[in-house]
C-alpha cells in the first residue's frame, strides 16, 4: 500500500477539476487529479446552451451588467463581492478558452456570437453550438495531454475517494480506492482542491448524469468543512418527458415557446416582460402550477420550437433534435416536445471564500461542489460554467503561493485502515433482502414528492421520517458482490451514503429557511422576508459528531435587495 | 416489454469468460442502457458497465451490440429487436482494446494514440488581445468534430486496427483534422506531415465503418480524406499513398477508366525495384489467368495509352471542375 | 417482365476482370433484362481521386448520371464500389442546390443536365428488388444445393447505411446471403463477410491489406465455405488474385474460389462456367465447379 505524496491534489477532473489542475501547474505545483471517471466523461459535457463572457467585447457587455444579473437571479442570497470577482474575471476565462481551441460559434464578421439567455438582460452568452461544456471540457483535456503536462501531472483515473484526510487541522488529502484493483491507498498532499460537482441524483428524476452524487461535499462536511445554502436546489424548467434528460435553456435563448395544452404562452402570466426567458426558478414554479391546474398534457406543458426552422435548429441545436428524435421519437422542427420541470443543479455545496478556500486550511473547493456564494438561490443560465473556470483557476493560483514551502508532518499508512474496515463491513454482511438500489430509488422519489418544487412542512417532516428510516435500511444494506476489480456494486453503496447526507442536510435547511427565495418556495411563507432571511444557512458537523447549525450574513456591495420581477 | 440480453462476462479474478443471459421487464420506450442497469441492480450486481450520463454526451456506455459498437443510452430496445421479444440481444464489450471486467475496457491503447496527434492547439504567431476573427463556417466544420465524445466505437470496429496495432485509427485521425482543419493552428504542415508517415492517414483503407458506428455523426472517415486532401495540396506527395491518389487521377484524366497495371509502380515509385518484384508472382499468376489486361501496358500520359471513347470532353470537365472547389478558411484580422 | 438499365460496367471489369462483364452480359440476356451500356462514362474515382479531388468526382459522376437520364433510363452498376461513391456523390448534390447548379453549368458544355433523383443500383439490388426472388428463384435451372457460400459485400454497398437506402431498404445487408438461399447454395455465417477485402490499401500497405484479405478467407474457409461470392470486383481481386501473396503473409492454409455475383447466378441459370469464363480466376474453381457437376442431392 503506498502512500502517494503531492503539493496539489484535485479531486474531479470536471472544468473546474482541470483548470485548477492546468492552473497550478502553471504556477510550478506537483498536481494530482483523482476521478472516478475518465475527465472527459464528466458532467461538464451536459452544460449544453453556453458560458456567459462579462467585459468580452461590446456583446459580453460591461462586468456591472452581469454581476447585477447574476445577484437579481440569486434573489439577492448570492454575496457581491464573489459575484463581482465572477463578473470581472470572468470575459478572461472565456478568452483562454478561445484562444486554447474552443471553438466558439462566430457572427458574420468573425468575432465569437452570443446568445440571450435566461435571466439576462441582454444576448451575452457565447456558445458551441449546444455542446458548449463538452466542447470546453475536451479543450482543457487537450490541454492536460500537452506532453509537458501530461508527463508531469499524476492522473488517478478511475479512483474512488472514500474520505478526505484531515490531520492537526489540515487537509491533507484523501484516501481512495483504485476502481481497477479495489486496493485503497492514501493520496497525501499539501493543498486539496474539491472539484467532485453535483449531487442531482439524491433527487429521482434528475437532468444530472449517474455520477452526481455529491461525494465531494458529503466528504467535506464529514471532515468538518462547513456546508452552505442546501435548501437552494435548481428546478431546470425543461427536462425530457419520461427520461428527465435536459433541454437547454438555449433552445429557449434562440425563441422557442412555452406552451400549456391550450397552446397558450402561459408565460404572459407569469413574466410578462421577459416570457419564457424569466429566471429559471420563475419559469419552473410556471410550469409546475399549469400542471398543477390541470392545463398539461401527461404531466407535461411543451417546448415550441417549430418556428425555429430546420436550419437554424440544426445549426445551433443539433443536440437537442437528435435527443428528441432518439429518446422520444419526435422531430422539434414539426413536433411539439413534451417537457416538464427536473432538478437540475445545487446552488449551495461547500462555503468558500472567494479563492476556493474553506476554514479548513489547506481544503479548497470550486464548480458545483462549492458554495462562493455567487448562484445565492438561484443560478442563472450559463453562469456554471463560468463559476467552474473562475474559481478553479482562483483555488489553485491561492493553493500554490499558500503550500509552497509548507512541511507537514508525514501521513501514516494506518489511515487507510479505517476505511479498509468499513469497506470490509460492507462487504461482509449479509444481503438482507433489501438492495441499494432500491433504497436510492425511494430517496430519489421521496426527494422529488417532499422537497421539490412548492414546500411545505408536513412534506418536510415527513422527509425527515423517510429519511431516518432510509438510512436505517441504508445501514443494514449489503452488497451482492464481493469481487475486487470494478466492483461497482460497492461503489453504489458507498455514493449512496455520500447522497443520503445531501439529502438531510438539503431537508433540514429547507426546513429551517421560513421564506421564499429563489428555488426555496414554502407555500406557507409565499414571499421573500429579507428582515428575517437575508441570510446564508450554515452546516458544520463538529468534532462530537453533532451537527451545528448556523448563518452568515449575505455579503451586499452596491445592490440593494429589490422586489424581483421579470 | 419483455427484453432478453446475452451478454459477454469476463472475470479477471477467476480468469473466466463466458456469457449472462437476463429476461427483464421493461417499459417500452427503454434503452438498452436502461435494461442493463435494471440487470445490474435488481439481477446481478456483479455485472460491470461504465456508464453515466444516459444522454449520448459523456461517451461512457460504448459497447457491442449485436456485433455493433454502439452508446447503450443511444439504442433503443425495440429498435434493436424491431419490436420481436424473443430476439436476444448480444452484449459484448468493445473490440479492439482489452477487457478489464465484463464490459469494461482497457482504453489506455486509445488515449495514445489521441495523444500522438499532438492535440492541443499550437497557435502561429502572438495570441489576440480578444478572439481571433473566423468564419463561423470554419468553426461550424469542426464543431462537427468536436462532437466526438471519445466512446471509442470507432476504433473498436476498425477494420484496419484489427490487423495492425500501429494505425492511428479514426478517433485520433478525427482529432487531428480539429487541428489542422481549425484556422487558428499554426503548424497545419508538421501535423499533415507527420499523418502521412507509417500508421496515419493513408493506412485507412475507407470501409467506412467508423461512419456507420460513430453515434455522434463525426464521419472519422470523411474527416481522414479531408486530411489527405489537404496534405496533397500542401505539396506532402512523397509518400504512396499520395502518389497512389496522383497516379490513379491521372489514369482516369487520361484515359477515363483506371489503369490497374500502372498502379503499383506508380504508387510505390518507378524506380521501388524490391517492392515492384513483391508483385511479380502475383502479376505472373494473374498473366496465366487472363486477368492482367494487356491494353493496359503503356502508361497512363504516355502516347499510346489506352483511351476511352470521347476524352476530349472528359478533359473538359476535369478541367473546369477547378471552379467548385470551396474557398480556404483563414484568421482574419 | 421489360427490365431495362444503363449500365455502367466499371473499370475492373474492362480491365482485370473481364469474366464479370462477360458473365453480367451473359445472364442479363438470359433473364430478359436489357444492358444499355454507358460506353464513354468514366470511373467513379473510387474514392481515390476523391482523396485529391472530391469536386472533379462529383464532375464526373453527375456527368454519368446526367448520361442515364439522357436516355431515361435507371443505372446499373456491378461495384460495391461504384455504388457506395455513386451514392454518396448523389448525396451530396441532392443536398447542395448551389453546387449541383454549377455542376450543371459544367455538364451543359456537352449537352447533359443531372437532376437528382436518378435510381443508381448494383446488380445485387436489382436482382432483390426489380427482378424479385421469386421470379429468380422460377428461374433457377440448376439449384446450387449442397453447396456453402460465403457472402461478400464490399464495404461500399453496407456503408454509411443512411445513404445507401438502410430507410427504404432495411435488408439490404442481408441481401447476399438471401440471394445465395434463393439459388439453392447454403449461405456461411462469418463475421468478415460485412469487413473490409484491404483492397484500397493493397499498394500503400500490402501488409495489412493481405492480412485482411487472409483472414476473411481464412475464416470462411473454415467454418465449411465451397466459395465467396462478392458483388464488388475490387474484393474480387483482393480475395482471389491477392490470395497466393495473402497466403504466404498469413502463413494460413488457404484456398477458396472467389466468384462474382452474376457468376454464382449464371451457375443456377444453368450456363455453362466457360461462357462465364470461370477458368479466368486466380483461385481454381475447379473443385466448386465439380461438386455442383454432381447430381442435385435430393
Amino acid at each position: 500500500m503506498a502512500v502517494y505524496e503531492h503539493d496539489v491534489l484535485v479531486i474531479g477532473g470536471g472544468l473546474a477539476g482541470m483548470r485548477a489542475a492546468i492552473a497550478a501547474q502553471q504556477l510550478g505545483a506537483d498536481v494530482a487529479m483523482v476521478s472516478k471517471v475518465h475527465p472527459v466523461r464528466s458532467h461538464s459535457n451536459a452544460a449544453q446552451g453556453g458560458i456567459n463572457g462579462p467585459g468580452v467585447g461590446e456583446d459580453g457587455g460591461p462586468w456591472e451588467e452581469h454581476a447585477f444579473e447574476t445577484t437579481k437571479a440569486s434573489d439577492y442570497l448570492g454575496d457581491q463581492d464573489a459575484i463581482t470577482v465572477l463578473a470581472q474575471d470572468g470575459g478572461g476565462e472565456v478568452l483562454q478558452m478561445e484562444h486554447w481551441g474552443v471553438v466558439f460559434s462566430r457572427k458574420p464578421d468573425g468575432r465569437m456570437a452570443v446568445r440571450r439567455f435566461g435571466g439576462m438582460g441582454k444576448a451575452r452568452t457565447f456558445f458551441v453550438g449546444a455542446i458548449t461544456g463538452q466542447a470546453i471540457l475536451h479543450v482543457l483535456y487537450e490541454q492536460l495531454m500537452h506532453p509537458a503536462r501530461f508527463q508531469a501531472m499524476r492522473m488517478y483515473e478511475e479512483w474512488f475517494v472514500t474520505s478526505l484526510i484531515v490531520d492537526d487541522g489540515q487537509c491533507r488529502g484523501c484516501v481512495a480506492l483504485n476502481i481497477r484493483t479495489g486496493e485503497l491507498h492514501a493520496i497525501t498532499a499539501k493543498a486539496t482542491i474539491v472539484c467532485t460537482g453535483g449531487l442531482g441524483r439524491v433527487y429521482e428524476p434528475s437532468t444530472n448524469a449517474l455520477i452526481c452524487t455529491g461525494d465531494g461535499i458529503a466528504q467535506a462536511y464529514r471532515v468538518g468543512a462547513p456546508i452552505m445554502d442546501m435548501e437552494m436546489v435548481q428546478i431546470h424548467p425543461t427536462t425530457l418527458k419520461g427520461t428527465g434528460v435536459l433541454i437547454t435553456e438555449g433552445a429557449r435563448g434562440e425563441g422557442a415557446y412555452l406552451l400549456n395544452k391550450d397552446g397558450e404562452r402561459f408565460m404572459q402570466k407569469y413574466a410578462p416582460n421577459m416570457m419564457e426567458l424569466a429566471s429559471r426558478d420563475v419559469v419552473s414554479r410556471a410550469e409546475q402550477t399549469e400542471i398543477d391546474e390541470g392545463r398539461d398534457v401527461d404531466g407535461c406543458v411543451f417546448l415550441d420550437m417549430r418556428h425555429l426552422g430546420e436550419q437554424l435548429i440544426k445549426e445551433r441545436l443539433e443536440e437537442i433534435y437528435e435527443i428528441a428524435r432518439d429518446l422520444v421519437n419526435i422531430d422539434i422542427a414539426k413536433e411539439l416536445l413534451p417537457i416538464l420541470p427536473g432538478v437540475h443543479y445545487i446552488m449551495g455545496g461547500i462555503k468558500t471564500d472567494v479563492d476556493g478556500l474553506t476554514p479548513v486550511p489547506g481544503l479548497y473547493s470550486a464548480g458545483e461542489a462549492a458554495c462562493v456564494s455567487v448562484h445565492g438561490a438561484n443560478r442563472v443560465g450559463a453562469n456554471s460554467l463560468l463559476d467552474t473556470l473562475v474559481f478553479g483557476r482562483r483555488a489553485a493560483e491561492h493553493a500554490v503561493p499558500w503550500l509552497k514551502g509548507k512541511v507537514f508532518r508525514p501521513i501514516p499508512e494506518s489511515v487507510v485502515e479505517k476505511d479498509r474496515a468499513m469497506i470490509r463491513g460492507i462487504l461482509d454482511r449479509p444481503m438482507d433482502g433489501d438492495r441499494v438500489a432500491r433504497i436510492r430509488r425511494d430517496m430519489g422519489v421521496s426527494m422529488s414528492a417532499n422537497v421539490g418544487i412548492f414546500r411545505t412542512p408536513e412534506r418536510l417532516n415527513k422527509q425527515v421520517e423517510e429519511l431516518k428510516a432510509l438510512r436505517a435500511r441504508y445501514e443494514k444494506v449489503g452488497v451482492e458482490h464481493k469481487g475486487k476489480v470494478f466492483n461497482t456494486d460497492l461503489l453504489f453503496h458507498l455514493e449512496l451514503g455520500y447522497m443520503l447526507d445531501c439529502a438531510e442536510m438539503i431537508t433540514k435547511s429547507a426546513i429551517e429557511r421560513k421564506e421564499s427565495r429563489g428555488a426555496h418556495t414554502r407555500l406557507d411563507y409565499p414571499d421573500r422576508n429579507d428582515a428575517e432571511w437575508l441570510k446564508h444557512i450554515v452546516l458544520t458537523k463538529q468534532p462530537d459528531g453533532s451537527e451545528k447549525m448556523s448563518y452568515l450574513p449575505v455579503t451586499i456591495t452596491q445592490w440593494q435587495p429589490q422586489e424581483r420581477k421579470y | 416489454m419483455k427484453v432478453k440480453l446475452k451478454v459477454k462476462r469476463t472475470d479477471p479474478e477467476k480468469g473466466i469468460t463466458g456469457y449472462s443471459q437476463y429476461t427483464l421487464d421493461m417499459h417500452d420506450s427503454a434503452t438498452l442502457l436502461d435494461a442493463l442497469i435494471s440487470a445490474r441492480e435488481y439481477e446481478d450486481g456483479s455485472l460491470a458497465l461504465r456508464c453515466s450520463c444516459r444522454s449520448a454526451i459523456c461517451g461512457s456506455c460504448a459497447m457491442r451490440v449485436d456485433k455493433r459498437a454502439r452508446l447503450a443510452c443511444r439504442a433503443k430496445v425495440i429498435a434493436i429487436t424491431g419490436g420481436d421479444e424473443e430476439h436476444e440481444i448480444l452484449v459484448e464489450p468493445m473490440g479492439n482494446m482489452p477487457v478489464i471486467k465484463d464490459l469494461v475496457i482497457d482504453q489506455e491503447s486509445f488515449w495514445t494514440k489521441i495523444r500522438q496527434v499532438d492535440p492541443y492547439l499550437q497557435p502561429a504567431g502572438p495570441v489576440p488581445e480578444g478572439e481571433y476573427r473566423v468564419p463561423n463556417e470554419a468553426m461550424l466544420d469542426l464543431t462537427h468534430t468536436m462532437n466526438c465524445i471519445m466512446c471509442g466505437g470507432c476504433v473498436s470496429d476498425c477494420t484496419v486496427l484489427e490487423v495492425d496495432k500501429n494505425f492511428i485509427a479514426p478517433a485520433a485521425l478525427a482529432k487531428a483534422y480539429r487541428f489542422a482543419g481549425d484556422p487558428r493552428d499554426g503548424h497545419t504542415v508538421e501535423r499533415l506531415q507527420k499523418l502521412s508517415e507509417y500508421g496515419g492517414i493513408w493506412d485507412c483503407t475507407r470501409c467506412n465503418m467508423c461512419v456507420e458506428v460513430c453515434p455522434k455523426g463525426v464521419a472519422p472517415m470523411n474527416r481522414i480524406l479531408q486530411l489527405r486532401e489537404m496534405a496533397i495540396e500542401a505539396g506532402i506527395t512523397n509518400n504512396t499513398g499520395a502518389r497512389h491518389t496522383a497516379i490513379f487521377t491521372k489514369s482516369i484524366v487520361d484515359g477515363g477508366r483506371l489503369n490497374e497495371v500502372w498502379m503499383v509502380p506508380g504508387s510505390v515509385g518507378m524506380f521501388n525495384l524490391p517492392r515492384i518484384m513483391t508483385e511479380l508472382p502475383g502479376a505472373l499468376k494473374m498473366l496465366r489467368a487472363g486477368k492482367l489486361p494487356l491494353a493496359q501496358v503503356i502508361p497512363p500520359g504516355a502516347p499510346g495509352s489506352h483511351k476511352m471513347k470521347g476524352m476530349d470532353r472528359v478533359r473538359n470537365v476535369v478541367r473546369k471542375s477547378a471552379m467548385l472547389k470551396p474557398k480556404k478558411a483563414e484568421v482574419t484580422d | 417482365m421489360a427490365m431495362k438499365y444503363a449500365f455502367w460496367p466499371g473499370c475492373v471489369s474492362k480491365g482485370a476482370a473481364p469474366e464479370l462483364y462477360i458473365a453480367t452480359n451473359r445472364v442479363a440476356r438470359e433473364l430478359g433484362i436489357e444492358l444499355v451500356e454507358l460506353d464513354q462514362a468514366t470511373c467513379t474515382g473510387a474514392g481515390v481521386i476523391q482523396e485529391q479531388n472530391p469536386e472533379l468526382g462529383d464532375a464526373l459522376n453527375a456527368r454519368t448520371f446526367a448520361m442515364a437520364q439522357q436516355l431515361g433510363l435507371p443505372l446499373m452498376n456491378i461495384c460495391s464500389t461504384c455504388q457506395g461513391i455513386e451514392s454518396m456523390v448523389q448525396d451530396k448534390l441532392a443536398k447542395n442546390p448551389e453546387y449541383l447548379a454549377k455542376v450543371n453549368e459544367i455538364l451543359a458544355e456537352e449537352g447533359l443536365h443531372y437532376e437528382p433523383g436518378l435510381e443508381v443500383k448494383n446488380f445485387l439490388w436489382i436482382l432483390v428488388e426489380d427482378f424479385g426472388l421469386d421470379n429468380l428463384k422460377k428461374a433457377v435451372k440448376r439449384p446450387l444445393t449442397g453447396a456453402r457460400i460465403g457472402p461478400f459485400y464490399g464495404c461500399y454497398i453496407l456503408r454509411p447505411s443512411q445513404l445507401l437506402g438502410k430507410e427504404e431498404h432495411p435488408d439490404r445487408d442481408h441481401y447476399l446471403e438471401m440471394v445465395i438461399e434463393a439459388v439453392g447454395a447454403t449461405a456461411v455465417d462469418y463475421e468478415g463477410a460485412k469487413k473490409c477485402c484491404g483492397f484500397p490499401i493493397l499498394t500503400i500497405n500490402r501488409e495489412n491489406s493481405l492480412k485482411q484479405a487472409g483472414n476473411h478467407v481464412h475464416e470462411a474457409q473454415d467454418l465449411g465455405a465451397d466459395a465467396l461470392v462478392s458483388p464488388c470486383p475490387l474484393c474480387h481481386l483482393n480475395l482471389d488474385a491477392q490470395q497466393p501473396a495473402a497466403k504466404s503473409v498469413t502463413h494460413f492454409d488457404i484456398e477458396l474460389p472467389i466468384i462474382h455475383l452474376p457468376q454464382m447466378i449464371g451457375l443456377a441459370l444453368g450456363i455453362d462456367p466457360k461462357e462465364m469464363r470461370m477458368d479466368h480466376h486466380v483461385v481454381s474453381t475447379k473443385k466448386l465447379l465439380d461438386k455442383l457437376a454432381q447430381p442435385v442431392p435430393a
